[in-house]
């Protein structure tokens, strides 16, 4: 359907150069084929959402008149000042996080000669593979009052109370961090690897220790990555659904994505104007951000070090300080991978939720994993977000290997290309699976609650995701190998197929298999568009955590993110191989 | 207000004088024009694997070549696609259910009249005359203590307990957009009290610092089991024998007067499957429909299915008071009620 075409369309547009040259110029024909998909997927999401921002819903839940009175009273609620305030703590804060961890175990493993790297690739595919509620979930029973470092202090102190007070903005913060380090290793990891050796061993040679080569070359030449990448982490942290929704609600702590979710959801009939409302300022502050992060992103060109010559890096040598690097990468494993699964393990084995005691291991049974083994629904589950991810993986990298070229060099319209394969960052999930139910309801196609209707959605999710890949990637390659290719008779878009797409498809590949795996737990936007024969993974786990059947959810996570591990490392050995 | 012990009373005695006519099953040309739309999607809010599934199950066994699709969320959600599906003229859904599916969808005029054979065991007061809703199944809500953290004695029996300052933070509930979230509470406690004793008692309750969780009222039992809120609120009185049975430190309190709900069901207007829509829910009213009701732990509307546990009821072995949230009161109140709850509490 209409995927197909989008690809086919892209790949009509890869042909082109067969057709002579002179009557056409193959990149502005590329760019508005481009831009005519990107439109399509893009903005009518964009509009009704508008178009509901000032629209009156009638109590009969239809629309019709024009009214400021949602933003008037977006304006007017004090409520929403503490909210803004919360959300901008909450992403600063879980940004670092993030960057602390992710960042530094990236340079780590990249550059050192540090053992234990694979451990850290497994921490991070591991807990890719993971869906966020599972996550959030077993965090949330770890670090709960009536979790296991709770019990520990209360036994060695003999106190009542808690030492960690999960429902917090210090539990969302931590456990955001936690969420999207790997995120950050797995794309500072890209820069670090392609980033020129030669200068560190510069640096060491004229007599800088370690730590003044790390501050001084390595960071300095990543920190236009690195401040990009900031910016990314936090306008995603702004827009984030889970971690406010599962910790911060209950702890009584609001943030502007759990506002809109509020007025969708905590009322009868949903308040689709104001959360249209409240979307269209969300919309606004983000596009200021991302004003920024395109400046940022304009410097970051000025450190690419892959060029004609050698690009391949030598690793760093620690020296006496190799075991700080390797006990900071198994702290790692140990806080972000080996405790979480111990914990739903835990909750997978009992036949309810229940705190770690010695009472309670003779109550262990493998009754929930025989449930999840033995059930048609996970089956279907499974197999429906598999066909979604990889559907939505694959037109998501397509289009944005093109925009990223277009936009990284440049060209002619790559900017509004850019901007709106970027577009999609400013909605919240749960406000565009809002939007994406009304398009898709209005269109005449009978898309609705099909697995189509998912693809789309989730294509146009992650196209900002495919397009940090594939900019970042063409940054890194120095414009002296296209004009080589152009020197050499080749169209831009011959350049494209046979320099651009080989040299780029290490990072190809790992948004492939990133989009992939955030595709496959994806929840916010599947939560409403799912139909009765195109329920997913994530909706299957949310109607078990909204059910309570935490055992069940732990089982199943389990198997799930087992499956998922596997296949991530399928590609991850392949994305390793290219490089 | 209307006591649930004396419509159950009716209930009971509606039910033996119609025991006949409640096991005649559909009518033939029903079944046959069903079969003819080969499938019924069915957008519920009952527990999919505890629930649906067995109640899909047995009504694909008895009218084999009728299909049961099915998609779960809250009253909310339900209602959201009811209503989004019908402004696109694009239906998909044919019958709903939940406890404030009805009031949402019946303000956007998306119901239709349908009066199963079936619904003829069903009191009165769980019938719509006109045939928009009939009552699927009870809920009766109260409050739940963790008996490892609190003992009989000290568990809170009465409403004004819950101000003791000793349950300061040690209480959760689900503030979910229906009559059985947060809002049924305030308005059990507004139609008990009176307005402004209610209100004067909604906000020295606030004080104590409620737990708010947004997911169902399972997961606020669960959190009380797991130790964490040692007492939970507004919880279903069925879920704690289920939890018992395995093994869990629980117990539910008779906090009267407690909140009775009905989950009903409807047929959505212009439904692409009228005829499997119909027939579905002539299906879960009878007999047959409300054994699987109550095999799943659910209480069953259909006063002639007896359950294992009928110390759950209003009218069991120890009788209590319940407010029963009817459609009209829900109607009238639940968005002031839900405003309540996100002024005071929230």
């Amino acid at each position: 359907m209409a995927m197909t075409e989008q690809i086919s369309m892209n790949r009509a547009g890869a042909e082109a150069p067969s057709l002579p040259r002179r009557s056409r110029n193959p990149t502005f024909w590329l760019t508005a084929v481009l831009g005519v998909v990107l439109a399509v997927l893009v903005l009518p999401s964009v509009a009704i959402l508008i178009a509901r921002s000032v629209m009156i819903t009638n109590p009969d839940a239809s629309f019709g008149g024009l009214t400021i009175a949602h933003f008037t009273r977006f304006f007017t609620t004090t409520g929403v000042l503490t909210s803004t305030y919360n959300s901008i703590v909450f992403a600063v804060f879980s940004t670092v996080v993030a960057l602390l961890f992710g960042g530094a175990q990236a340079w780590l493993v990249e550059r050192t000669n540090m053992r234990f790297k694979p451990l850290a690739y497994m921490t991070t595919i591991i807990s890719l593979g993971t869906p966020y509620i599972l996550y959030v979930g077993a965090w949330l029973f770890l670090l709960g009052k009536a979790g296991p470092i709770n019990d520990v202090f209360r036994m060695v102190t003999g106190s009542r109370g808690v030492l960690i007070d999960v429902y917090s903005m210090f539990g969302m913060v931590l456990i955001e961090g936690f969420l999207w380090s790997p995120l950050v290793f797995l794309l500072l990891s890209s820069t670090f690897r392609v980033a020129n050796a030669d200068l560190e061993e510069a640096a060491r040679m004229s007599g800088a220790n370690v730590f003044q080569t790390i501050w001084n070359v390595s960071i300095k030449m990543a920190m236009p990555a690195i401040l990009a990448l900031a910016l990314f982490v936090f306008i995603r942290a702004v827009e984030a659904f889970e971690v406010p929704a599962m910790v911060g609600m209950p702890g009584g702590i609001d943030v502007l994505t759990t506002d809109v979710y509020k007025s969708i959801k905590e009322t009868i009939p949903p308040d689709l104007g104001y959360a249209s409302a409240y979307s269209v300022v969300l919309l606004v502050i983000v596009g200021i951000l991302l004003y920024f992060y395109g400046k940022l992103a304009k410097n970051a060109g000025k450190y690419s070090s892959i060029t004609g010559k050698s690009f391949r890096p030598r690793p760093f040598n620690l020296g006496p300080y190799r075991w700080v690097a390797e006990a900071l990468v198994i702290f790692n494993f140990v806080l972000l991978l080996l405790l979480p699964l111990l914990a739903l393990l835990w909750l997978a084995l009992q036949p309810f939720m229940r705190a770690i005691r010695p009472s309670a291991f003779s109550a262990m049974s493998f009754h929930n994993f025989a449930t999840v083994f033995s059930s048609e629904y996970y089956r279907d589950l499974a197999v429906n977000t598999i066909l979604i991810g990889a559907i939505a993986a694959t037109a998501a990298v397509v289009i944005t290997f093109f925009v990223g070229w277009l936009s990284a060099r440049r060209k002619p319209g790559g900017v509004v290309l850019d901007q709106l394969a970027t577009a999609p960052l400013i909605f919240p999930g749960i406000v565009m699976g809002v939007a994406f139910l009304m398009v898709f309801l209005s269109v005449p196609v009978p898309i609705y609650g099909t697995l189509w209707a998912l693809a789309i959605a989730y294509t146009v999710r992650y196209l900002p995701y495919g397009l940090r890949y594939s900019y970042a990637g063409v940054l890194q390659i120095h414009h002296e190998l296209e004009e080589a290719a152009g020197v050499a008779g080749a169209g831009p878009l011959t350049m494209l197929r046979r320099i651009m797409a080989p040299l780029l498809s290490p990072a190809l590949v790992s948004a492939w298999l990133f989009i992939f795996l955030i595709a496959t737990k994806e929840l916010a936007v599947a939560a409403l568009l799912a139909g009765p024969n195109s329920q997913v993974v994530a909706v299957g786990m949310y109607d078990l955590w909204v059910n309570g059947q935490g055992g069940e959810l732990a089982a199943f996570g389990l198997v799930w993110a087992a499956v998922m591990t596997c296949l991530a490392f399928v590609f991850y050995a392949f994305a390793r191989n290219k490089a | 207000m209307k006591s649930v012990a004396n419509a159950m009373l009716a209930a009971t005695v509606a039910g033996l004088v119609c025991w006949a006519s409640s096991a005649r099953a559909a009518s033939d040309e029903l079944i046959a024009a069903a079969k003819t739309e080969g499938k019924v999607v069915w957008y519920t809010t009952m527990i999919v694997d505890q629930a649906v599934r067995p109640i899909a199950a047995a009504f694909e066994k008895k009218y084999p070549g009728v299909k049961v699709e099915f998609a779960r969320g809250n009253s909310g959600d339900m209602a959201l696609k009811v209503i989004n599906e019908g402004q696109a003229r694009n239906r998909i859904g044919d019958v709903f259910d939940g406890t404030g599916t009805y009031s949402s969808i019946r303000a956007a005029d998306m119901v239709a009249p349908y009066t199963p054979d079936s619904a003829a065991s069903l009191a009165p007061e769980f019938k719509d005359p006109k045939g928009y809703w009939h009552a699927e199944n009870f809920y009766y809500l109260t409050a739940a203590y963790n008996t490892d953290q609190v003992t009989a004695e000290e568990a809170p029996k009465t409403y004004e307990d819950l101000l003791d300052p000793k349950w300061k933070g040690q209480m959760a509930w689900a503030v979910t957009p229906e009559p059985t979230g947060a809002a049924g509470f305030v308005g059990n406690i507004l139609m008990t009290m009176g307005e402004e004793k209610g209100m004067d008692y909604l906000r020295k309750l606030a004080a104590q610092k409620i737990t708010n969780m947004t997911s169902s009222q399972r997961t606020v039992l669960d959190r009380t089991i797991l130790g964490e809120s040692p007492i939970a609120l507004m919880i279903f009185n069925h879920h704690v024998p289920i939890s018992q049975e395995k093994g869990a430190p629980v117990e539910w309190i008779r906090m009267e007067p407690l909140v009775s709900s009905a989950s009903l069901i409807g047929l959505v207007k212009d439904a692409p499957h009228p005829n499997a829509g119909k027939l579905l829910i002539d299906f879960i009213l009878s007999d047959e429909g409300q054994e699987a009701v109550a095999a799943a732990g659910y209480l069953p509307s259909n006063p002639n299915v007896k359950i294992p546990h009928s110390e759950l009821l209003p009218t069991g072995p120890k009788p209590f008071k319940a407010n029963f949230m009817s459609p009209e009161v829900v109607d009238e109140n639940l968005k002031k009620w839900i405003e309540i709850v996100n002024k005071t509490f929230m």
